[in-house]
């Protein structure tokens, strides 16, 4: 009997389970995600893409690194950065990894998206912002994956991509922004208000596209002038041609609402660690009596003999010889209110508009200075002559962008203010070398808040000269950072790939100086 | 589903399982029943009564009372009686048999550890311990119980060897627990929890070392009163019928049950009071007040004075000089008056409060023999340490019984807790009550800041909307974020069950039974206008913000079992069971954030100024399970069982989500074998040894990559990102394999015993997401990789060195595992995975080759001879080739763990004692660097002995060329670097985490039986109990015992508070 049962129940069990197996198949459709698509329109991608770009590029805060290195901006009382401790492969790999995994990959989506429906109206615009952003990477790094990079484990990709050299990673760059703008001959406005920057008009995109070929020419016209000679040619002649008024500026606008904030604004709301740096107000804005000052920077709190408007120096914080005092802080200024929101945690209520403030990513100014060196230097024709009215058209461009820039503030800059500006001898071009030095001058003080871009122009030029090593800095770190060192993320996941770069290179470390970089190091600082 | 209680009736109904004794005796046989005591005569529980010799016998219920009836059969005979108990020596009676009832009380006395016995294992079975071929420790409600904790994981601390159990240090914290090691490189290395047959979660929401809250983890939810037995099943061999998440090992928990009363009612309660501390705090310097380069004046606190907006100590030296501060009346103007610059030495301490706790249980059972129940509520209300912060939790137990019929009968467990907590401690660098202080000025008067936190700043001209404090720059006052910035969280939660049994035969038992585990978690974070700590999402514009987090947590099991239990003769033995079962568990997640509020106060998404973040996550999984286990047991001394189980998974791509996986085992008892072996010194002796494989699965939805889309949108816009993480559609199960031998031994009558296991184990084919380079687009990738090796010894050793007739007793017992984890093998062409970072240079990692658990970071540059080698400043310096985490600084796993517990009694008193060992490992302190940096720490007057700068720091050093540094630098650039600015170099702070805790003290009294019974109990015990009352440690200023959550990121402490030292007093009463 006992037996009986045994059988019977077994038998029922032995049923039950096979029909389980039959049914395990169908539990796998639990593992279908319910809470993210596996496909997406182009549209939502692009306006995160472009949102990330600026943030990161132009956030002064992920990298937190470039204002400082180029003596724009200088820190109180924390100063890792501004004495080059904080500026290592841990600290500045996120804005790396980050730009490849996030906006770099999504605009990568974008344009295989475009590309197979033929729509250069959503390819090109994303061409263009990957261009500007891998330009960013290779100029701060050097040699990166490019070729072989943002493709995921597809068919024929390996998930070590190797790098390219900067000087093949430029010749992509050019390549990719020629046939660019020419695809977007007759292109429709196909991402209308999915683009932040310019509403998706192919047209202003053209301007965008032809103005970065321009910058990237005149950035490698020390190692390679004839290609440099020949690129900036071309993207002048190039449908649409270049960003030459402030009402072609890319902005990225900011909505300010408390969720997208222009990011200078989203940290100075919570912390008071910036102020400018001597370099920038002292030895440059002040003896030039420049009308942009009050809008770049702010009065001292507590004014010292330096006057209301005083930079602090980049890395003396540190400095304590003996029996020595430090400058108090409530004498130097902050940047401009113009960057602060409402109200910050710390006190004082400074702006009201930063939050709103936009973002520039590619000016007028910064075009009419690329012009005036290719004349000056015969790249371009017209000569000094040229070179002087491109010079003045770029610093009035510059007053204009910041004058606009600073209605909302309550502020502005006068055309008078921008006369005498100009009028003054030292302003006036001079032509040849000093000539050279008095645009390239010019350009890093337009390029505040495009820390990065006065960054690499400082590379490349030397100028201004008066940006030196910092006082107690790591000692690790023998001149003024020339690059950033490659992530550790690289080195423990793409090993073989990031070694062969290095050796073609040079060393990973922050002095190795770049393909297009040819100044001396011991010239430079 | 009530084990026990199954046990209880399936025993008293059919005797114990040994025999084809009929079930249901109809004749008149004997009944004998009576009371089983131990110390004191308190009660012991679950104490088997039996006459083997008939195989007839009963367990104890909660009030230590037994009852069966012996066959009419035996009538005229007279047999022997045996009482037995683990932890308890055996004791006999010769009862004759006539018929009438008879009654026999048995009074037991503890012996350290007992080898023999039943214990609760896998599946709930009852088995005895000399039939398992595999490890396992179960512990009493006693033994749990001796000091009161709020997390059951605690109470184990110390007790069970191979477990490595690591407290929260705060209150309602998470405490991790590991058995035999980590498995997974970086998944779930947490022991499945087995409550009265069903799954419980012990889900952690905690937190990283950069901060946030920890909200404890889930199993803290259980009563530990209400729990009767806790078995520990060590490793998967034990655990392979479990499926997939007994990989880690199984701690399996019965409640208690009701019993037959006869109809009368048992009431049992127990009650304590505890006052908590912090059991640890850092050592501070009161020389030197806030300020940099021996400066500091007060205008504002926000950098309008000289360094004002300064939070470190290198300021003026404390001499009483006269200074404006922040505590100044005003002048006419205005101004802040100075005032004496003096040092307030108990500022950190005076924060802290004293905290209470009071715990409650109060149960009642009873029933007939056809059907009982007990119920238990339980309270704790506890007042932490750290200002305005307080946990209460209600628990309410139901079990029942009911025998509808001699053939089916029915179980039910209801239990329902609620938790409340509010402001729970910070943790981590930005929310820990700790950073404020560490960054902090050492004049600052605590005092002033606890009456003035209501206050508006403009009382010492700082900013208009803030609240009044030493510093606005980078601070709030301590007391203002602890009650105008309130955290409040709670969890409702039901953990249930319901099964039917049916007999289908004799020994033959058919069980179904659906139970589930639900609770919905909310938290709730407000943040006042004004909060200004690193990562706050207040936007300062508007008023405040908050966070809302809700979680919905089920998982449902049920499942058919078949239970035979059969002698097949007189020489064979068997015990199998077979079933089937599925899992099914869903995850729900939603939460709301905003930065800005309009109006204050209102904490509502309807008053959000700014557009809120929205999260929504919904999480399905289920997996179905067949599975089987057998236990062949010849002359009742050798034991031959296997377990084989195959699981079908929804998260495996289809063609891999179906694996198997088998056990086996065996167990001799050798001096049952040969009873030759059996001397005056050697009472017992068995061998075991096992084998196993457990299979697992995936986490959900990892075979297809998808978009993010984010809730929030640009200027009207939605927008959208691909997922970081790469998919794989070609997924296999991960398999963990297991080896195991082990020996239990007894000498001169169990005076010593020792019971010891030698294993060997690893997880192959891991599942995890492997980082690659993000040049691909992506930053990881699943994939199946990488394994962990897990080789260690374990043993428990208990000894009673004394045991008078005249009632005094000394029980030592001894416990020690050693383990270490090695990690084999990781994807191909990587290296090594982050663990966990703090953010500043060191980071915990699973490097290839290296323990699992290896701290990396940055070293000094040494010379040949190991001197530092100095800068031309005088400063030490980062060996260049730690860049990017290349030094291994150590690991986090300890050599070993153990715990030495003693238990003295005479007559009616009892006193127990508890040392719990952590011996070596490395831990990293950013509470000791950030310390030196700020200056804050009694140590950082090394320099400024005489004044600020004087006479400085001469590093103990050499140049570059070998010459002896002779330069001196100043003390704050000195203290500086060490702790961060030269090159981040964490080597000082990576200390030996060794530490010997006095983990549990209690004296105890019996009161005398007739006075208790005046009270209508057996038994009234009062004590005074006490934890964490001593820490012996090389670690300077912290609590070395650490966790943020349970998961694998240990070993890098950030503003961690110290676990609570805890002195309190308790009575119990037992009906």
């Amino acid at each position: 009997m006992i037996n009986k049962t045994i059988l019977r129940v077994g038998s029922a069990v032995a049923l039950a389970l096979t029909a389980y197996g039959c049914n395990n198949d169908k539990i796998t459709a639990l593992n279908k995600n319910p809470n993210s698509p596996e496909d997406v329109p182009p549209g939502p991608l692009f306006t995160e893409a472009a949102r990330l770009t600026t943030s990161r590029w132009f956030g002064a805060i992920d990298l937190r690194a470039h204002e400082w290195v180029v003596q724009q901006l200088a820190e109180v009382q924390y100063d890792d950065e501004d004495r080059y401790i904080r500026v290592h492969a841990t600290d500045t790999e996120g804005t790396w990894n980050g730009a490849y995994s996030s906006e770099l990959k999504d605009l990568t989506q974008i344009i295989a998206k475009g590309q197979a429906s033929g729509d250069a109206g959503i390819y090109a615009p994303a061409v263009a912002l990957r261009t500007l952003g891998f330009d960013f990477i290779t100029d701060a790094w050097g040699g990166a994956p490019y070729t072989e990079a943002l493709k995921g484990d597809s068919v024929g990709s390996s998930l070590t991509p190797a790098y390219d050299t900067q000087q093949a990673i430029y010749a992509s760059f050019f390549a990719s922004l020629d046939k660019a703008s020419t695809d977007l001959v007759g292109a429709s406005n196909a991402l209308g208000s999915a683009d932040p920057i310019y509403g998706g008009s192919p047209a202003a995109w053209q301007k965008f596209i032809n103005s970065l070929r321009a910058r990237l020419a005149m950035r490698i016209s020390n190692k390679d002038l004839p290609l440099a000679t020949a690129q900036l040619a071309a993207a002048m002649a190039a449908p649409g041609g270049l960003i030459l008024s402030n009402a072609d500026n890319a902005y990225f606008p900011w909505p300010g609402d408390g969720v997208y904030n222009n990011p200078w604004s989203d940290n100075l709301k919570g912390r008071d660690d910036w102020r400018m740096s001597w370099t920038l107000v002292d030895s440059i804005m002040k003896p030039l009596n420049d009308p942009r000052l009050p809008i770049y920077a702010q009065p001292a709190a507590s004014p010292g003999p330096n006057g209301p408007y005083h930079g602090a120096q980049n890395g003396i914080v540190a400095i304590l010889p003996p029996g020595g005092v430090l400058e108090p802080l409530n004498t130097t200024s902050r940047p401009g209110s113009i960057f602060y929101p409402g109200a910050t945690t710390y006190g004082p209520v400074l702006g009201r508009t930063g939050s709103s403030l936009p973002t520039a990513i590619l000016t007028a100014a910064e075009m009419n200075f690329i012009l005036a060196e290719a004349a000056e230097r015969g790249m371009i024709a017209g000569g000094a002559g040229a070179a002087a009215t491109y010079y003045n058209a770029g610093i009035t461009a510059s007053m204009n962008q910041w004058n606009d820039l600073a209605q909302s503030n309550g502020q502005s800059i006068t055309a008078g203010q921008t006369a005498g500006y100009l009028a003054q001898a030292s302003i006036v071009y001079q032509g040849g070398t000093a000539g050279l030095m008095q645009i390239a001058r010019e350009k890093y003080v337009a390029l505040y808040t495009d820390g990065g871009n006065a960054w690499f122009e400082w590379r490349r030029t030397c100028v201004p000269v008066q940006i030196r090593l910092v006082p107690d800095n790591d000692p690790a770190v023998t001149t003024v950072p020339r690059r950033w060192e490659y992530p550790t993320t690289e080195a423990t996941a793409n090993g073989v790939s990031l070694a062969a770069a290095i050796t073609g290179q040079g060393t990973d470390n922050l002095m190795t100086q770049l393909w297009w970089d040819t100044k001396t190091a011991a010239t430079c600082s | 589903m009530g084990m026990t209680s199954k046990i209880s009736r399936f025993l008293a109904v059919a005797g114990v399982v040994f025999g084809l004794t009929p079930a249901l005796a109809q004749a008149q046989g004997t009944t004998i029943s009576g009371h089983v005591t131990g110390a004191g005569g308190a009660p012991v529980v679950g104490a088997s009564v039996s006459i083997p010799t008939l195989r007839v016998g009963a367990f104890t219920d909660d009030a230590g009372s037994y009852s069966f009836t012996v066959p009419a059969s035996a009538n005229g005979t007279t047999i022997t009686v045996i009482a037995r108990r683990l932890g308890f020596q055996p004791s006999s009676a010769t009862v004759p048999l006539t018929g009438a009832p008879v009654t026999q009380n048995f009074s037991l006395s503890a012996t350290a550890t007992e080898l023999q016995g039943v214990v609760v294992t896998a599946l709930g079975e009852s088995r005895e311990k000399s039939r398992l071929g595999t490890a396992q420790q179960q512990l009493s409600t006693t033994e749990l119980n001796e000091t009161k904790t709020q997390n059951v994981v605690n109470s184990i601390q110390g007790k069970v060897s191979g477990v490595t159990i690591t407290g929260s240090g705060t209150q309602g914290g998470s405490t991790r627990i590991l058995l035999r090691g980590a498995n997974s490189i970086t998944g779930n290395n947490s022991p499945l929890f087995i409550v009265d047959g069903v799954a419980v979660s012990n889900a952690s929401r905690g937190t990283t070392q950069v901060g946030g809250w920890d909200f404890g983890s889930a199993i803290s939810d259980i009563n530990p009163e209400d729990i009767a037995t806790m078995s520990v099943l060590k490793g998967p061999n034990a655990a392979a019928i479990y499926g997939s998440r007994a990989a880690n090992g199984v701690i399996i928990m019965t409640t208690k049950k009701g019993a037959n009363s006869g109809g009368g009612m048992r009431t049992e309660v127990s009650s304590t009071y505890t006052w908590e501390s912090p059991s640890i705090l850092p050592s501070f310097q009161n020389l030197y007040g806030q300020g940099s380069g021996g400066q500091f004046e007060f205008v504002d606190g926000q950098n309008g004075g000289n360094c004002d907006g300064c939070d470190q100590s290198f300021g003026p030296k404390l001499d009483g000089r006269l200074i404006a501060q922040f505590t100044s009346p005003k002048d006419a103007n205005g101004n802040l008056i100075p005032i004496p610059w003096v040092a307030h030495p108990d500022n950190v301490d005076s924060y802290f409060n004293s905290g209470h706790t009071l715990s409650n249980t109060v149960s009642f059972s009873g029933g007939t023999d056809r059907a009982n129940a007990r119920m238990s509520f339980g309270s704790d209300q506890i007042t932490g340490y750290i200002p305005n912060n307080s946990f209460h939790k209600t628990n309410a137990l139901l079990n029942a019984t009911l025998k509808i019929n001699d053939r089916l009968s029915s179980d039910a467990s209801l239990q329902y807790v609620r938790n409340n907590a509010l402001n729970r401690p910070g943790v981590g660098y930005t929310t820990s009550a700790l950073e404020g202080f560490l960054w902090f000025g050492r004049q600052v008067d605590m005092t002033a800041l606890k009456n003035g936190y209501n206050e508006n700043a403009t009382l010492n001209n700082g900013p208009p909307d803030r609240e009044f404090n030493w510093n606005y720059n980078y601070h709030n006052n301590p007391f203002w974020l602890a009650n105008d910035n309130p955290e409040a969280d709670n969890r409702d939660r039901f953990i249930g069950n319901v099964s039917a049994t049916y007999k289908l035969a004799e020994g033959l038992d058919a069980n179904l039974r659906t139970g589930s585990d639900i609770y919905r978690y909310v938290i709730n974070q407000d943040f006042s206008h004004g909060d200004v700590r690193a990562g706050t999402i207040v936007n300062p514009a508007y008023a405040g913000g908050f966070i809302n987090l809700n979680d919905y947590n089920n998982e449902n099991t049920t499942d058919l079992t078949l239970r035979l239990n059969r002698a097949l003769n007189s020489h064979f033995q068997i015990d199998a069971v077979g079933g089937a079962a599925t899992r099914r568990s869903t995850y729900n997640f939603n939460s709301v954030q905003t930065g800005g509020l309009t109006v204050p106060d209102i904490y509502n998404v309807g008053n959000a100024a700014i557009t809120p973040t929205l999260g929504q996550t919904l999480q399905r999984r289920q997996t179905n399970s067949a599975y089987g286990s057998a236990d062949l047991t010849i002359n009742n001394w050798w034991t031959i069982g296997g377990t084989a189980r195959n699981d079908w998974s929804s998260t495996l791509p289809v063609g891999s989500n179906s694996y198997f996986y088998p056990s086996a085992s065996t167990a001799i008892v050798l001096t049952d074998m040969l009873p030759s072996l059996k001397n005056r010194w050697l009472s017992y002796a068995k061998v075991r040894a096992s084998t196993a494989k457990v299979g697992a699965d995936a986490d959900p939805y990892l075979l297809r990559t998808t978009y993010t889309g984010l809730s929030t949108k640009y200027g009207g816009l939605p927008q959208f990102t691909l997922a970081d993480a790469l998919a794989n559609g070609g997924l296999l199960p991960e398999i963990t394999h297991s080896n195991e031998a082990g020996a239990e031994l007894s000498f001169l009558d169990g005076r010593i015993t020792f019971d010891g296991s030698i294993y060997s184990k690893y997880t192959e084919n891991q599942i995890f997401s492997a980082p690659i380079s993000s040049t691909t687009g992506f930053t990881t990738k699943s994939i199946n990789a990488g394994k962990i090796t897990n080789k260690g010894q374990e043993f428990l050793l208990g000894v009673t060195p004394i045991s008078t007739g005249g009632g005094f007793n000394w029980n030592s017992v001894f416990n020690y595992g050693h383990n270490k984890s090695l990690v084999a093998e990781l994807s191909p062409g990587v290296t090594t995975l982050n663990l966990g970072s703090n953010g500043f240079d060191a980071r915990v990692e699973a490097r290839l080759d290296h323990p699992y658990g290896a701290i990396m970071g940055n070293r000094w540059l040494r010379d040949s001879q190991g001197r530092l080698i100095v800068t031309a400043g005088g400063l030490p310096q980062r060996d260049p080739s730690c860049a990017g985490y290349q030094c291994y600084l150590g690991t986090v796993q300890p050599q070993w763990t153990g715990g030495w517990g003693n238990t003295f009694s005479y007559k009616a008193f009892r006193l127990y004692g508890l040392l719990d060992f952590h011996e070596g490992g490395r831990l990293m302190s950013t509470t000791n660097m950030w310390g030196d940096n700020t200056g804050v720490l009694s140590r950082t007057i090394k320099g400024r002995e005489a004044d600020w700068n004087n006479p400085g720091v001469v590093v103990d050093g050499v140049h570059a060329d070998g010459s002896p540094n002779t330069t001196a630098v100043n003390p704050e650039t000195y203290w500086q670097c060490v702790s961060y600015n030269c090159g981040q170099v964490v080597e000082d702070y990576v200390y030996d985490a060794s530490y010997t805790k006095l983990r549990e003290l209690s004296l105890s009294f019996e009161v005398p039986h007739s006075m208790a019974n005046r009270f209508n109990a057996s038994a009234i015990s009062l004590g005074i109990t006490g934890r964490n009352l001593k820490t012996w440690t090389k670690v300077p200023n912290i609590d070395p015992e650490f966790s943020y959550q349970t998961g694998n990121n240990q070993g890098i402490e950030d503003f961690v508070l110290p676990n609570a030292r805890v002195w309190g007093f308790n009575v119990r009463i037992t009906p």
